[in-house]
């Protein structure tokens, strides 16, 4: 990608994004004490992470789900791997957990048929690309070259317009969601007391892979659980109206396989959707990063993604700044967190918009001063 | 920056209380006339007149730093002197200030060649152990002459002289210039300018709103666009990346003066890296020559 193309790419990002942030805040203004009060649950969560894991799989295994915890990716790919078994089709809405583990890639290389389903997400798996950004994967890509990345599932076509492309992706896959027999989502949010998964999204492709597969799996970090389901519903609100897309056009809460109580108000599962239900919790460097008072603020990020439009080093970097799926501030931030590396901090100019914008307040310069010092010791 | 060049200067630092090697009439020639130490000192950091020289520096560091005796090569820095007008300039901002003080009633000496540097640099590398037993010295420094309260002139300085309370005890009062200037003439100035914010002021010692009413009392026409200028939006310089990766510092330098010169092809800024930064690509005057007495 050329340097033009990503300037002209971030240039529209920037000037749809940022105003329209500005004014959803500005219009629901009940979402600053929703993330104070976010925030503080969080922090509480950290401080307690194992008592909060405990009590998370306590719960899932009560609704009748499966729950793990993995200690790093290979853990984590291992076990999606004994879920799926012989199955063959998957399809997977946006997480940035099963890139950090691996998941694709290793279910490809076992043979499976696995597709992305979240545009920017399928976008950049056609184009076999990292992400640039955590919730607009495909940034990058100006609409020019999206509608050349198409053509990579049907070179007949035509598709030039934004919404000819979407229509496109949802031809092609429409089919695959019928088809596939594990869906594999993240979570935006793991409420602890009920064991429900929260997530949000636009595009409808997360609700198809939760509901329509036999088999879901969810894939998250252990610093996604917060204390209560209300608690997970501020969460959602929050990393929506930050992202811009505000309200969310679907939230989907699961807690365990889908069932039914319509015979004698039984309870049997499975019903229509998915007859198992599985949450991998992932530590991958969270639990150590908890212990480390400056650290551990990098653990609050809800991925809104709204630092890295206020940053300049990502605003002339993009996804060259981190370890994939991490860009941007919040990627110098965890590239250390999850993979140990400390050479992104180094670029950090300590601007500070990233903190001034940041919804769970994580002073991100003083995250990224404690990483330049452990980087350089 | 390679890691033999950073003990280099951390060594050197130690020993000569500059932030590389240099002559150090460099930093004291602005200063003819001023009154030498006292409790109150004005304190430059020499950041104004070593702007223009920590750029080549950058520029350079990384290639000598591969050859076989980098400290030597390095060692030669002081007999680099930065282009007279460059200097020249520096001394006009560092004069002014002066006068905007003393017009302002503000009594204070300067230490002239005995000025330490404040470890800005290691702060801001992330070099914290080593900030830290550098900023020792300097407070040891600053005790043993008497030093009570420190008037700084740059963003730099001011943010790393007040996290020396983070480390250990110090019980010097380190005050913003900015703070202190209350009257101001009309300045001369004609046409409409931009600000482009020192991130540090703006952001870190929320300042924003002191300079723009210094600015104001003196009649300056400001254009202010939320996109370019606001706290959450207006970008870094580029300045501070500087000494880690020269052209990722110049390219974001390039980035912000194209933004800024959508507002005003004037632009105002507070801090010698900034200008250093952006005068390349679009005029930059410092707030200091903007101002009348
Ligand atoms: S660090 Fe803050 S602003 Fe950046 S993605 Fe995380 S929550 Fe959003």
């Amino acid at each position: 990608m050329s340097e033009n193309i990503w300037y002209v790419a971030i240039e529209r990002a920037v000037n749809n994004n940022i105003p329209r942030v500005k004014s959803i805040l500005e219009r629901h203004t009940y979402i600053s004490d929703a993330r104070a009060k976010l925030r503080q649950a969080k922090l509480e969560v950290l401080s307690n992470l194992k008592e909060y894991v405990d009590m998370t799989m306590e719960s899932v295994r009560r609704n009748g789900g499966n729950v793990y915890l993995a200690k790093d990716g290979e853990e984590a790919r291992s076990i999606v791997e004994k879920i799926v078994g012989d199955k063959n089709t998957i399809v997977m809405g946006k997480s940035m957990v099963a890139y950090e583990c691996g998941i694709r890639q290793h279910l490809i290389n076992k043979g499976k048929e696995v597709w992305e389903t979240d545009l920017g997400e399928f976008l950049i798996q056609l184009s076999n690309e990292p992400p640039s950004h955590i919730i607009a994967p495909a940034i990058h890509m100006t609409r020019e070259q999206a509608s050349k990345v198409i053509r990579k599932i049907d070179s007949t076509s035509s598709a030039q317009s934004h919404e000819e492309i979407a229509g496109e992706a949802r031809k092609f896959l429409r089919q695959k969601f019928i088809n596939a027999e594990v869906g594999i989502t993240g979570a935006n949010a793991i409420s602890a007391d009920t064991g429900s998964i929260l997530l949000i999204e636009n595009e409808g492709n997360i609700r198809m892979s939760s509901i329509m597969p036999e088999v879901h799996i969810a894939i998250a970090g252990v610093e996604k659980i917060v204390p209560t389901l209300e608690h997970a519903f501020l969460e959602v609100m929050v990393q929506s109206a930050y992202a811009g897309l505000y309200p969310p056009t679907y939230v989907n809460l699961t807690s365990g396989p889908s069932s039914t109580g319509d015979i004698e108000m039984k309870r049997v599962s499975p019903a229509h959707g998915p007859k198992e239900f599985h949450l991998i919790l992932l530590d991958n460097g969270r639990f150590k990063t908890a212990d480390d008072p400056i650290l551990s603020e990098a653990l609050l990020c809800i991925r809104c993604g709204r630092c890295h439009f206020h940053c300049p080093v990502y605003r002339i970097m993009g996804q060259k700044w981190g370890d994939p799926p991490f860009t941007g501030p919040m990627g110098a931030m965890w590239s250390y967190v999850v993979y140990g590396d400390g050479k992104p901090s180094l670029l950090c100019a300590h601007s500070a918009g990233c903190r001034e914008v940041c919804p769970m307040d994580i002073n991100i310069p003083k995250v990224l001063e404690r990483i330049k010092y452990i980087a350089q010791k | 920056m390679d890691n033999s060049v950073k003990q280099f200067l951390f060594n050197t630092m130690k020993q000569e209380f500059t932030p590389f090697p240099v002559d150090k009439s460099i930093c004291t020639g602005w200063a003819e006339g001023e009154k030498r130490g006292g409790e109150t000192i004005l304190y430059t950091g020499c950041m104004y007149q070593l702007a223009p020289l920590s750029a080549i520096f950058n520029r350079i560091s990384p290639i000598v730093s591969r050859m076989s005796s980098p400290q030597l090569i390095l060692g030669m820095a002081k007999k680099v002197h930065p282009e007279k007008r460059e200097l020249e300039r520096s001394y006009k901002i560092l004069r002014r200030i002066s006068s905007i003080l003393k017009k302002n009633g503000v009594d204070f000496g300067y230490l002239f060649e005995d000025e330490p540097y404040s470890g800005a640099f290691l702060l801001e590398l992330g070099m914290l152990d080593e900030f830290e037993e550098y900023a020792k010295l300097v407070k040891d420094k600053l005790l043993s002459m008497g030093v009570k309260r420190i008037i700084t002139v740059d963003p730099h300085s001011q943010n790393a002289l007040s996290r020396y309370s983070e480390f250990f005890a110090f019980n010097i009062e380190v005050i913003n210039y900015l703070d202190l200037v209350k009257d101001v003439g009309e300045s001369r100035s004609k046409g409409t300018y931009v600000i482009h914010d020192s991130c540090l002021y703006s952001r870190f010692m929320n300042k924003r709103d002191v300079y723009r009413l210094i600015l104001k009392k003196s009649g300056v026409s400001i254009k202010e666009d939320y996109m370019v200028t606001s706290k959450e939006n207006s970008l870094c310089c580029g300045g501070p990346l500087a000494p880690v990766n020269d052209g990722l510092s110049s390219e974001i330098g390039k980035y912000r003066a194209t933004q800024l010169k959508r507002v005003s092809d004037k632009v105002i800024v507070q801090c010698p890296f900034c200008y250093t930064n952006l005068s390349p690509y679009v005029e930059a005057i410092d707030i200091a020559e903007m101002i009348s007495l």
